[in-house]
């Protein structure tokens, strides 16, 4: 028998390469002694083959055949335009240039290491001078397509089953977001993808049209504490920073939420408060560092919640 | 002395050939070192793999899949046939690509009009992007993590003020960055740091003042830590949290050993890697009663102590 790795370069081979589509007999046939003689058995090795070939991203066509003879009999062939990486030619420094975005980016992927080879680059370098940490999700591929291709996807979410055109994705904040049309609520909604429950299929066929102008940036407040905040976005709390964190929460909130600057060289500032429970994880994160001056009922709502910790 | 490498498995085998085939079709000539370097296999593997190859083939149908031999350590590819090209790219791949190039463009040094730009709108083309917003990647960078890898590409010595959430006060330091790293939404430096004489990582947002000191200090070759993955050290200690269904973020934003499925009540219970007891003070004050730690016992009060010493500043004022 064969080496498998063999057989299996052989039988790509041999469909990348009919002229017509081949029954398993036929493969058989011209593989002659690499697969077992028994049928039961000739199958199984067979199916073994093609989904091994499927799952490296080999795209295995095939008919059943209908009337003659042969009715009810299955053909394979490869499409050769389907089979092989066209219309991506890279220069020599492109390549290379995504080779270290991918060692910056995502270092440890073998996906992303594959991906290269195929475009002509090389191993990826282990360290890079600048980096991002790109949170991994399964559902990430699936979605990428179905956006590029305007197709509806289902999923579930919050135990709901979601019907969603895709519009876009975007990572900000560390978290990746889904942005589209929910046609269960009939609105646009964004979902934060690792949330979603289980898996993500398209739908085939159902296919939709993207608002002109779409940007997924706009869909989320840049702001955390803004996110919810409705009707109340306008609102804000005058907070006095103290002077170890005064510098850092400047250079984060925008010197033009500065009101006054004491000369111990703590701050006031004034920040949206709309979302309560936002503003609240926001002030908490200063500890003893920060508080809330004004409006009285915001200075409240904060004493309250620090008694029900305290008791 | 050296571990037997495990047999590779056949489609790991196949997968790389079908990327080394073309690669090597286009050259021509290879040494085999070089092959095994680029493709991450030993030499052996490459030979055995492309012998392999050259004994493939269905005569008549398909007579001579790859004519191919090693002479001399190098590899001599003649009349290219089959696998001219490579396989398409998968779409997880797809993704992988795009996310990273996307991302990479985000990071301090990017050139908008750059050989990265150019492959990547190249890349999004061809997979079907018709404009950027398919996939947007923010990474909201600030200023200083420009400053801090210009600093690191040049050995730059920065003194900075730099103000530590752990011990809750502010230190004085030079040191010289090394990496600049961008992880779940906040920006770091991995540096040489005077104080320590080791390798520090700083966040970008917690440092108070910087300024050159006006020299160039060559780089250590201490090693670098993982971006993302400190919580690994076996060191930091453990906590075990129970957090209510509105406290889901703690177990998404940070790194945790284990995470129960939810009780009936939506409630997790968590094991984490706690490197600073700051951090788990400020996390337990924003959480109040949607958090409860089971462990250590001498944090079961950690929170209650905490919102006290705040409340307190309230009733001065």
């Amino acid at each position: 028998m064969a080496d498998r790795v063999e057989r299996l370069t052989n039988l790509l081979a041999l469909l990348l390469e009919t002229r017509t589509p081949l029954s398993l007999v036929q493969i058989a046939d011209q593989m002659v002694g690499q697969y077992p003689d028994g049928l039961t058995a000739r199958r199984a090795a067979f199916e073994r083959d093609k989904s091994a070939l499927r799952d490296i991203g080999v795209p295995i066509e095939q008919e059943i055949m209908v009337g003659g003879d042969l009715a009810g009999q299955t053909r394979y062939w490869i499409d050769r335009a389907r089979y092989e990486l066209r219309g991506l030619e890279l220069d020599e420094d492109e390549a290379r240039a995504l080779q270290v975005a991918m060692a910056a980016t995502r270092p440890g992927s073998t996906s992303g290491q594959e991906a290269l080879w195929k475009l002509g680059a090389g191993a990826l370098d282990r360290s890079a001078p600048v980096a991002a940490v790109l949170p991994d999700l399964p559902a990430l591929p699936v979605l990428r397509e179905a956006v590029a291709q305007r197709t509806m996807v289902t999923f579930r979410y919050r135990d709901v089953a979601r019907e969603v055109d895709p519009w876009g994705l975007l990572l900000r904040d560390g978290f990746w977001y889904l942005i589209g049309f929910d046609h269960a609520r009939d609105d646009r909604r964004t979902f934060r993808i690792d949330r979603i429950e289980g898996d993500v299929a398209g739908i085939d066929g159902r296919t939709f049209e993207r608002p002109a102008g779409f940007d997924p940036r706009d869909a989320l407040p840049a702001d955390p504490k803004q996110i919810g905040a409705g009707a109340d976005a306008a609102r804000e709390a005058r907070v006095l920073i103290d002077a170890p964190r005064a510098t850092a929460a400047v250079a984060d909130l925008g010197e033009h939420r500065v009101i006054v600057r004491r000369g111990d060289g703590a701050v006031e500032v004034d920040v949206p408060c709309g979302n309560l429970p936002a503003f609240r994880s926001w002030l908490l994160g200063f500890v003893e560092h920060a508080e809330v001056l004004a409006p009285d009922d915001v200075r409240r709502h904060v004493v309250d919640w620090l008694e029900s910790v305290a008791s | 002395m050296n571990a037997r490498p495990k047999p590779r498995a056949a489609e790991v085998r196949l997968r790389r050939l079908l990327v080394m085939l073309p690669w090597l079709m286009e050259r021509g000539e290879v040494p085999v070192a070089e092959a095994a370097e680029r493709f991450a296999l030993t030499e052996d593997e490459v030979v055995s793999d492309l012998e392999l190859a050259a004994m493939c083939g269905l005569p008549p149908f398909v007579d001579e899949l790859i004519d191919v031999f090693v002479d001399d350590g190098v590899i001599v590819v003649g009349v290219p046939r089959l696998f001219t090209r490579p396989l398409r790219l998968n779409s997880v791949e797809a993704f992988e690509l795009l996310a990273a190039g996307r991302a990479a463009m985000e990071l301090p040094g990017a050139d908008p009009t750059g050989a990265l730009a150019r492959g990547l709108a190249k890349l999004a083309t061809a997979l079907g992007e018709d404009d950027t917003t398919g996939v947007r990647i923010d990474l909201d960078r600030p200023g200083l993590a420009d400053r801090l890898a210009a600093a690191a590409t040049a050995s730059e010595e920065l003194a900075i003020e730099y103000w530590s959430a752990s011990r809750d006060a502010t230190s004085e330091r030079r040191i010289v960055p090394r990496q600049v790293f961008a992880d779940r939404g906040e920006w770091y430096v991995s540096a040489d740091d005077d104080r320590s004489g080791s390798v520090r990582t700083f966040r970008v947002d917690r440092i108070v003042r910087m300024e050159p000191t006006g020299r160039t200090v060559a780089p250590s070759d201490a090693p670098l830590p993982t971006p993302g993955a400190w919580f690994n050290d076996e060191s930091v200690r453990r906590a075990v949290i129970r957090l209510a269904p509105a406290a889901r973020w703690v177990v998404e934003r940070n790194p945790s050993d284990t995470v129960s499925a939810p009780d009936a009540a939506g409630w997790v219970t968590a094991t984490m890697p706690v490197a600073s007891e700051q951090w788990l003070v400020r996390t337990l004050l924003r959480l109040g009663s949607d958090a409860e730690i089971v462990e250590p016992e001498e944090w079961r009060s950690l929170a209650a102590a905490t919102a006290g010493a705040v409340l307190a500043r309230y009733r001065r004022s």
